[in-house]
Formats: structure tokens, C-alpha cells, sequence
């Protein structure tokens, strides 16, 4: 690393402060708690070798006479680095010193508004952010001899960016106040099980604000975070699986909006023939059944990576590849409310296509959807103002979508699962059963006065019933083409992969930035 | 040994109690099924042990998030 000149002998001394971080005190206090440190994450989510770091000489000197004595780095390593060989900005808090806080050089490195933002948005890049550190401190005010504004370091260049290029956030340690406001500013957001905590502030402050006694983890750990807010998108259970996530989600995405999704050899035949597909869906339509073996049949293998899995569960949303070829999959579970869209899973879904469409990945909805959910706890949580908020991005979405009816598809929720902006292409399995309601219940609202003057109303409301059920056969409709082809499930692998061929040849026309228009309900 | 107690993920009403306090069950079994939005929605034991209790009874409104059944791991 030195050379023989002095000044290339100060470069190598100060190149090895750097790569001390805290020191090794506080880097075996770090390791002892079961943490990675910035240097071993960035190494870990980086192909081998390919870190060049930009600001290592960041730091606070120490002088003597003679020279400098020592720096202590700044607490927040950055730089360029390839994933699968695409180029990537990436940076993160060195938790080491003093616990990752803010530093005040000329420039600030990382964090909002910091020169690794500026770099993923000047050369068009995927931004990774590994966060492990509190923010901000009022011990700047008296650094500085007065109080800031909010957003002195603003989130502006964090919003641009989310309209640019894929950004990343994994929360590694704690998130507080602003690195947790970033956190959020991401497409796709991780945490470590019982190693990460997120929250707007941590207990001392809520002891403070609220008199609650709270440990982190009860206030901001994953089953809050994930499970219950969907503050996070996903948990993973080390740092290193945390890590490699993001290696992975990256892989179904273009390096910015400006280009299509990288496409990977096929590796699973197209004309895999999945039989259990025939079997999977119930004669019994009272019965559920498992919507991800379903997901599993029609998409290449090994290809499936679930987003917000515990959050929202009413919908699946995966992305996948068929093919070889990024799609986005929105898929309703009929296991919790049988499919039934509730206002979290429509936050859910409403996010999931807001991301496949910024970054022209087509979606394929698999639709077993009652409607919106319905009864007092669903309207009090506003099920219909986040479900038609899933309806109204849905219909602003220009990217390629399929809809397959695996069996319910109803109402407005139902609408929502169409590319009702396009070419509204929809096809079905013969287990599909379709309609603008569901019969039952719908029918004495409709007939009332038929049944009500009849000699016996109960037993006319079933004929009625019975005789709207016979209409609502998946292959009337598509004799009358309201659904444009009923498919056997066996077929369903290469039917999509050729219909998605044929869609993304438009696709390099229309790349870019998605404007959204207009105030979401 | 802990009890674990297994919640409804969902609202709904009581249509079947499959298990009875004593019975063995193994993680992915039916414990009871619930009527929510015209289906019949099994409630699944996540981990195997014995049945200590079963809170509800057929026809019993469940809410999202209760406890219905303890079983001890």
C-alpha cells in the first residue's frame, strides 16, 4: 500500500486509521453483539473486489508539531461498487464511532442530501443505504450557536431519487428520526430479527413524550416494523441474510428507469407442464387453498422473492421471473378473508405496482378477490378509501399487466386487478367466476318484489339464485368476449411467457420517468 | 415446554372446532375453521405439542388478532 515517497507513506498511514474505524476496542464491543461492521456489510452486499471507496480521509485530525498524529475517521463509509457486476453507490453509519452520528465536514458524505445521493442520482445508479445510526443530536446546537430548521439536511434529493433509480434501504442497527425517515424513502426496505429497530423516536423519548416504559424491540423490533405497520418490507434473520437480500432484490431490477430489467438465460422450460395446477383450486368454493403453490407452478423455479410477506396477507406480492424475465406478481390469498382486500393489504398492493410500473416490470395478477372487505372493523380502518387508492394506481399504471382469474373476481377491488389504462387483457381459468357482485346476498336486494310476491319467497330467491349462477359460467362470458380467453391451468406457464414476449416489445419506446397526475383518493 | 397461544389472523365466526384440549397436534394442522367472507377458513396449529385449551365454541364471533386456542409446545 506505501510507497517510498513521504507523502505516499501519509496516504498509507491514513488509509490504515480509516480501515480502523472505532478502533479494536470498539469494533470487538460491535462483533461481540453480533454485528457486522460497515466495512464487512459493504464487502458482504458487494461483488468481490469491487469497492472503491470515496471519502476515506474523512475524519477529525489530531496534530502535533511533527504532523499529524491520528485521525478518527468519520462515521460513515461510502463509495462505488458493482452487484452482478452493475455499477452501485453505497454507504452506511460506522456504528464504531460514537455510535454512527453526524459528522460535520464540508460536505456531507452520506444521509440525505449527502454526496452519495448525489452520486446514485448524477450517474444514474442503484443507491444502497445501510443504516445504523440516531440521527441527528441537540448537541449540534451548541456546535453550531443556534437551532436548525427541519430539513436543514432535507430529504429532497432522497424523494427525487425514488423516481430514478432503485434505492435500497437496510436498517442494520437502530433508526431514529431521520436515517429511519430514509429508510422509508426506499423501493425496498429490510431489518435484521431482533438485531434492528425502526422507529420516528426511540424509548427515551416516548418515556419522556408518553411516560411508557418500552424496550426497542417492543417499540420498533420486526413484529411492529414488519409484521404489524409495514414500516419494513421485509425481516431476515442475520445480517448476512439481510445482506445477500439485497444482492437479490437488485437482480430483478433495470439500473434506472431508463432501462428495461436485465433478462437471465432460461434455466426452467417454458413448457414445463405443472399437473397439481388442474387440482389446486377446490370443486367446494367455500374452500381455500395455498395461492403460493399456485405462484410456484407458473413461475421459473427458485425465482420467487416475496415482498412483505407477514404484512398485508390477504395479498401476495412476488416478484419472480418467467422466463428468465423480471414480472411482478399480485396474487390474492384466499386463506385470510378468502382474498378479500383489506386497507392493508391494499397499501400493499397499491406500493407493489407503484414499484413494478416506475421500473417497467409487467405485472401478472392472479385474482381470487371477493371484493373489498367488508363489516365495521373494515370500515373503520378506511378499507375503502386504501382500497380504491389500490383501484386509482392501478388505472394509472402504463406498464404491461395480465390478469388471470383463478377463481373470484369482484367489484371495484376486482377492477383494480386490471390493466383497465391498457389493453385490459384478461383471461381465466374454468374455475373463474366473475361478476360485478357476488350473486348471493345480491339477489333479494335486486328481486326483492318478485320475492317477496311469491307463494313461497325462500325457495324463489334459490331459483333465482341458481338461475344467475348458471350465467355467470366463465365460458358464457367469453362467448360474449367480457373475458378474452379461459385457459387450462396446465397451459397457464407458456401461455403467459408468450403473451409477455409479445408485450415487451413496445416496451424500449416508453421507458423513462412514470409522471403520476392528480391526488390519489 | 411453553404454551403457545395460536391467534386468528382474521374475523370471523366459529364454523367447526376440529381438536379438543389433549389432542396431539402437529404443526400445519386444523385446529378450528372459521366462516369470514363466505369461506371456510382453517385456523392452523404453527407448532406441534398437546391442545391446553380451546377458547371458543362453534358459532363464537372471532376478531382479528384473539386467541383461540392454547397448545403446549
Amino acid at each position: 500500500m506505501t510507497g517510498w515517497l513521504p507523502e505516499n507513506t501519509e496516504l498509507g498511514l491514513r488509509r490504515q486509521w480509516a480501515a480502523e474505524m472505532g478502533g479494536p476496542g470498539a469494533v470487538a464491543k460491535h462483533h461481540a453483539r453480533g454485528s457486522l461492521t460497515i466495512r464487512e456489510r459493504i464487502g458482504h452486499v458487494l461483488d468481490r473486489g469491487s469497492f472503491k471507496e470515496i471519502g476515506r480521509l474523512t475524519g477529525e485530525g489530531e496534530y502535533r508539531a511533527s504532523g499529524v498524529a491520528h485521525v478518527i475517521p468519520a462515521p460513515y463509509v461510502m463509495g462505488l461498487g458493482k452487484v452482478n457486476g452493475r455499477p452501485v453507490a453505497i454507504g452506511g453509519e460506522d456504528y464504531t464511532i460514537r455510535g454512527g452520528t453526524s459528522w460535520r465536514g464540508d460536505r456531507r458524505k452520506g444521509g440525505q442530501g449527502g454526496f452519495i445521493e448525489d452520486m446514485a442520482l448524477q450517474y444514474s445508479i442503484p443507491l444502497i443505504n445501510l443504516i445504523d445510526g440516531a440521527g441527528g443530536s441537540v448537541a449540534s446546537i451548541r456546535k453550531r450557536g443556534h437551532a436548525v430548521f427541519p430539513g436543514v439536511d432535507g430529504f429532497e434529493r432522497s424523494v427525487e431519487l425514488m423516481s430514478h433509480v432503485p434505492v435500497i434501504s437496510a436498517v442494520m442497527g437502530v433508526a431514529a428520526g431521520g436515517p429511519a425517515g430514509r429508510a422509508l424513502l426506499s423501493h425496498w426496505s429490510v431489518m435484521v430479527r431482533g438485531g434492528s429497530q425502526v422507529f420516528a423516536a426511540g424509548p427515551p423519548v416516548v418515556e419522556r413524550s408518553l411516560g411508557l416504559t418500552l424496550t426497542r424491540e417492543e417499540l420498533g423490533g420486526a413484529k411492529i416494523a414488519v409484521d404489524t405497520a409495514g414500516t419494513i418490507d421485509n425481516v431476515a434473520d442475520s445480517e448476512a441474510d439481510a445482506l445477500e437480500m439485497i444482492r437479490r432484490f437488485l437482480g430483478y431490477f433495470p439500473t434506472n428507469v431508463w432501462g428495461l430489467p436485465p433478462e437471465y438465460p432460461i434455466t426452467d422450460p417454458i413448457d414445463r407442464i405443472e399437473a397439481d395446477l388442474a387440482s389446486i383450486v377446490p370443486a367446494d368454493r367455500r374452500k381455500p387453498y395455498d395461492m403460493r403453490r399456485v405462484v410456484r407452478g407458473i413461475f421459473d423455479l427458485d425465482s420467487l422473492f416475496e415482498i412483505q410477506p407477514s404484512f398485508g396477507r390477504g395479498v401476495l406480492t412476488i416478484l419472480a421471473r418467467l422466463g428468465g424475465k423480471s414480472v411482478g406478481v399480485v396474487a390474492n390469498n384466499p386463506k385470510v378473508y378468502g382474498g378479500a382486500m383489506d386497507a392493508r393489504a391494499a397499501r400493499k398492493q397499491a406500493r407493489f405496482i407503484e414499484l413494478c410500473d416506475t421500473f417497467h416490470i409487467p405485472i401478472i395478477f392472479l385474482v381470487d378477490l371477493p371484493g373489498f372487505l367488508v363489516g365495521p372493523g373494515a370500515e373503520e380502518a378506511g378499507t375503502l378509501r386504501d382500497g380504491m387508492r389500490a383501484v386509482y394506481v392501478a388505472m394509472q399504471a402504463t406498464v404491461p399487466m395480465v390478469t388471470l382469474v383463478i377463481r373470484k373476481c369482484y367489484g371495484m377491488a376486482g377492477m383494480g386487478a386490471c390493466d383497465k389504462n391498457g389493453l385490459n387483457f384478461k383471461i381465466g381459468w374454468p374455475t373463474a367466476e366473475i361478476g360485478n357482485l357476488p350473486v348471493e346476498g345480491g339477489v333479494m336486494a335486486a328481486f326483492r318484489r318478485e320475492i317477496e310476491a311469491a307463494p313461497d319467497p325462500r325457495q324463489r330467491e334459490n331459483e333465482i339464485e341458481q338461475e344467475l349462477r348458471q350465467l355467470t359460467s366463465p365460458y358464457r362470458m367469453a362467448e360474449a368476449f367480457a373475458i378474452e380467453e379461459i385457459i387450462d391451468p396446465v397451459e397457464t406457464r407458456p401461455y403467459l411467457y408468450d403473451v409477455l414476449e409479445a408485450a415487451r416489445v413496445g416496451m424500449p419506446a416508453k421507458l423513462g420517468r412514470k409522471p403520476r397526475y392528480g391526488v390519489r383518493p | 415446554m411453553s404454551v403457545h397461544e395460536v391467534v386468528s389472523e382474521i374475523a370471523g365466526t366459529v364454523w367447526e372446532v376440529r381438536v379438543n384440549p389433549g389432542d396431539q397436534v402437529e404443526s400445519g394442522d386444523e385446529l378450528l375453521i372459521l366462516e369470514s367472507m363466505k369461506m371456510e377458513i382453517p385456523v392452523l396449529a404453527e407448532d406441534a405439542g398437546v391442545v391446553e385449551a380451546v377458547l371458543v365454541e362453534k358459532g363464537s364471533s372471532v376478531a382479528e388478532g384473539q386467541v383461540v386456542v392454547s397448545v403446549r409446545t
